[in-house]
């Protein structure tokens, strides 16, 4: 068994790792404050009583930009070399989306079309 | 470790692969387990033909009929045709992008291991009471209703095996993304690693619908749920689409790395840059996605309702396109090429018309109210072969021959190789040629005989004889292997003389760590151009140092183990249980069952937390030792 072999970082570079991190926890907090903001806002919409042809639409839509603030800001999906990532991600989705398309139209409808 | 040790006793060379992560070593796994499944597939094809070569037959009862086309189909898709081709992707795409592994060695033992006890534990139940009997599909109508255990194997297997399929595929992937040496660009990496990263994407994407399918089954079957009893409100149609989107995909992912050995030896026995290379690496990619958009044209005469069948029949449709590409960039690199008609080529050019004629017939089916004509008939069974066997299985025997010297460092024999191609091809097209007609005539696939007098006679028998040929030329090929084992001729660096891909400048036998240098890529076929523009040797992009490499590991074997004794007490859970389906809840009582499945993934479990806690750096290989080796290799090229 063998130590992994690690050289220590020259200044500039600790300083730049450090400007980037605080840069990066800058970012998080902002959209995690975002996304408990969001969800406040969701949570108060049902509390109201409001309609739910109205509230039902705009959650759905607020949970979507919390589902993008959380690829992209705490799965790392804005950082560069995740364009791969980004590719499979997009595609399962796309997959995943005709697969339940299909099934609600010709299994569970269950009409032929 | 291994290099250290030059003469080895038998149980060291056991337990060097027992614990292997080495993808060369898995490479030989791989083949040896594909190809003793390859093997008893085989004998249960020659079993569905001696029985159907004459009418009125009872070479074989109904029952065990049904059994043998299951088996045969599961046999010959999930642990040979796949397996085989994990061999060949094992064995040459680190090497072809210039990688001293893979990116999870850990994970590739992983899945070699959970395919072996997979492929173990679904062939079992020949001697525990009875094989799979509800076709290799098994649509969950009938493998719901099938009495006894076969199933519940099926499920099992399929789905401890098809885990370690999705283990391998996404460490492809992860391969091919990040390993690749410098300069060796997406549009420079050969063909075959292409195609293996296609087919991994789809691996990665496919093989979750089954895994969910095989689930809700396990459940259905020995857990008392009810997805598809569609007596307490489950759904059959369910299982259909579950299967077939991952069925559909699945052919891809079989044939894709075919065409890239297939581009390999085209390019190499050519002497030609493949023709095309950009518009096959996108026809790859096409075929890979459209593969996703046509499950359904499995299920026309299900009764989807004709505006869906239209969608599915015209994405099918869309397919012939991208392939056709393909077979005309082939073409056109054998086309003015200096050809050499060794045995690999030969596979490769009878490849091209027996592939077409199965994709033409596919074409056929595509067109949805034709379907209902060929559906359920003989001529399916055709088709399907002409492409699988026409190429997929042209494709293994090619890349066998084709790699041989890069796995072992020996060649097969030619004399030997090409006798076996003859009769092979032959006897082929006698299967299965006269099979299309035998539908077209009515025939309907998956009967056990059929009757006297309805002019299926002689195009049976006639199919019969060519099995029997395809069965001669596989032993000639095992013949061939074993006399070429017992030779033991070594051959030297690049053995084909032609050789274009990063892999064949390496020494033979690769040395365990593959490069002594990462090499520098400057091109597409990078060796070629090192030896047209350079001297033959690669230029390596980085000095001689000491480098890193994995431990081997018996874990990947515990874990694989453990899941195999769970899937026993699984399968016994539900026997005798009044909350059961009918198939099992006549069978006697079990009472161990539940503590031999949580004693399996106890263990299974205890080696995750094992590999958790336990810190494996793995060690260096230092660069005295590096010098040695290749020191040794310039002595001996004198």
């Amino acid at each position: 068994m063998a130590e992994i072999k690690q050289e220590p970082m020259s200044k500039k570079k600790l300083d730049y790792v450090r400007r980037e991190r605080t840069r990066e926890m800058r970012q998080q907090i902002i959209s995690f404050s975002l996304m408990i903001f969001l969800t406040f806002v969701a949570f108060g919409l049902v509390a109201m009583d409001v309609s739910p042809q109205f509230v039902i639409p705009i959650v759905i839509g607020m949970a979507f930009i919390q589902v993008i603030l959380q690829f992209y800001y705490f799965m790392h999906m804005k950082d560069k070399g995740h364009e791969f990532a980004k590719l499979f991600i997009m595609t399962g989705i796309f997959f995943a989306l005709s697969f339940v398309v299909t099934f609600i139209y010709i299994v569970w409808i269950g009409k032929p079309i | 470790m291994a290099s250290t040790a030059k003469k080895q006793g038998v149980g060291s060379v056991i337990w060097e692969y027992l614990t292997t992560v080495d993808h060369k070593k898995i490479a030989i796994l791989y083949l040896i387990a594909g190809g003793f499944f390859f093997v008893v597939g085989g004998i249960e094809a020659m079993m569905i033909r001696i029985q159907l070569a004459v009418p009125n037959n009872d070479f074989l009862s109904a029952g065990l009929f049904n059994e043998m086309i299951t088996m045969h189909g599961t046999t010959m898709i999930f642990l040979a045709a796949m397996p085989l081709l994990f061999a060949f992707m094992n064995a040459t795409v680190p090497l072809q992008i210039g990688a001293r592994d893979v990116a999870f060695p850990f994970l590739n033992a992983l899945g070699v291991w959970l395919f072996i006890f997979g492929g173990i534990f679904l062939n079992l139940s020949w001697f525990l009471g009875g094989a799979p009997d509800a076709g290799w599909t098994s649509y969950a109508s009938l493998s719901i209703a099938s009495a006894g255990h076969g199933i519940d194997f099926y499920a099992l297997g399929l789905q401890i095996s098809g885990a370690g399929t999705l283990i391998s595929g996404i460490n492809f992937v992860t391969t091919i993304i990040n390993m690749r040496a410098p300069g060796m660009t997406y549009m420079r990496m050969p063909l075959m690693t292409w195609t293996t990263l296609v087919a991994s994407v789809l691996i990665v994407f496919a093989f979750p619908p089954l895994t969910i399918g095989l689930f809700l089954l396990i459940f259905d079957r020995m857990f008392g749920s009810s997805f598809f009893l569609v007596e307490t409100g489950g759904n059959t149609i369910i299982w259909e689409h579950l299967f077939w989107i991952f069925g559909h995909p699945e052919v891809y992912i079989l044939i894709l790395p075919a065409f890239g050995i297939f581009s390999e030896i085209f390019a190499t026995f050519a002497r030609k840059r493949l023709f095309g290379y950009s518009a096959m690496v996108f026809a790859t990619i096409i075929i890979g996605f459209f593969g996703f958009m046509v499950w359904a044209h499995h299920m026309f005469t299900v009764g989807l309702g004709p505006t869906a069948n239209a969608i599915f029949a015209l994405a099918t449709m869309a397919i012939a396109v991208p392939t056709g590409i393909k077979i005309f960039n082939w073409i056109a690199t054998v086309w003015g090429g200096s050809i050499e008609f060794t045995t690999p080529m030969l596979y490769a050019l009878a490849f091209i018309p027996s592939f077409t004629m199965g994709g033409v017939t596919g074409v056929m089916q595509a067109a949805a109210p034709a379907d209902y004509q060929y559906h359920d008939s003989y001529f399916i069974v055709a088709h399907f072969h002409y492409v699988i066997v026409g190429g997929v299985v042209f494709g293994l025997l090619a890349g066998l021959h084709y790699y041989w010297p890069l796995m072992f460092g020996t060649m097969l024999s030619e004399k030997l190789g090409k006798i076996t191609f003859v009769i092979f091809v032959i006897g082929f097209h006698m299967t299965f040629l006269i099979q299309h007609f035998l539908g077209l005539w009515g025939m309907p696939r998956r009967v056990f005989t059929y009757l006297d007098g309805q002019g299926y006679n002689t195009a049976n028998l006639i199919s019969s004889i060519g099995a029997l040929m395809m069965a001669i030329a596989v032993i000639i090929l095992v013949i061939n292997i074993i006399m070429t084992i017992a030779k033991n001729q070594k051959v030297g660096r690049d053995p084909w003389g032609d050789g274009r891909t990063l892999e064949w400048s390496l020494p033979l036998p690769v040395p365990y760590y593959n490069f002594a240098q990462i090499p520098l890529v400057r091109g597409l076929d990078a060796y070629w151009i090192e030896k047209k523009a350079n001297n033959g040797r690669m230029m390596p992009s980085e000095s001689l140092e000491d480098f890193h490499m994995p431990n081997n590991s018996f874990i990947p074997f515990v874990m694989s183990f453990g899941l195999f004794v769970a899937g026993f007490g699984a399968l016994y859970f539900a026997s005798g249980k009044d909350w059961a389906i009918d198939a099992v809840s006549g069978l006697p009582v079990h009472p161990w069952a539940p503590w031999v499945l949580g004693l399996g993934l106890a263990i299974t479990i205890g080696a995750m937390i094992t590999r958790s806690v336990k810190d494996d750096l793995g060690y260096y290989v230092t660069k005295e030792e590096v010098l040695r080796d290749l020191e040794e290799e310039e002595r001996r090229a004198k």
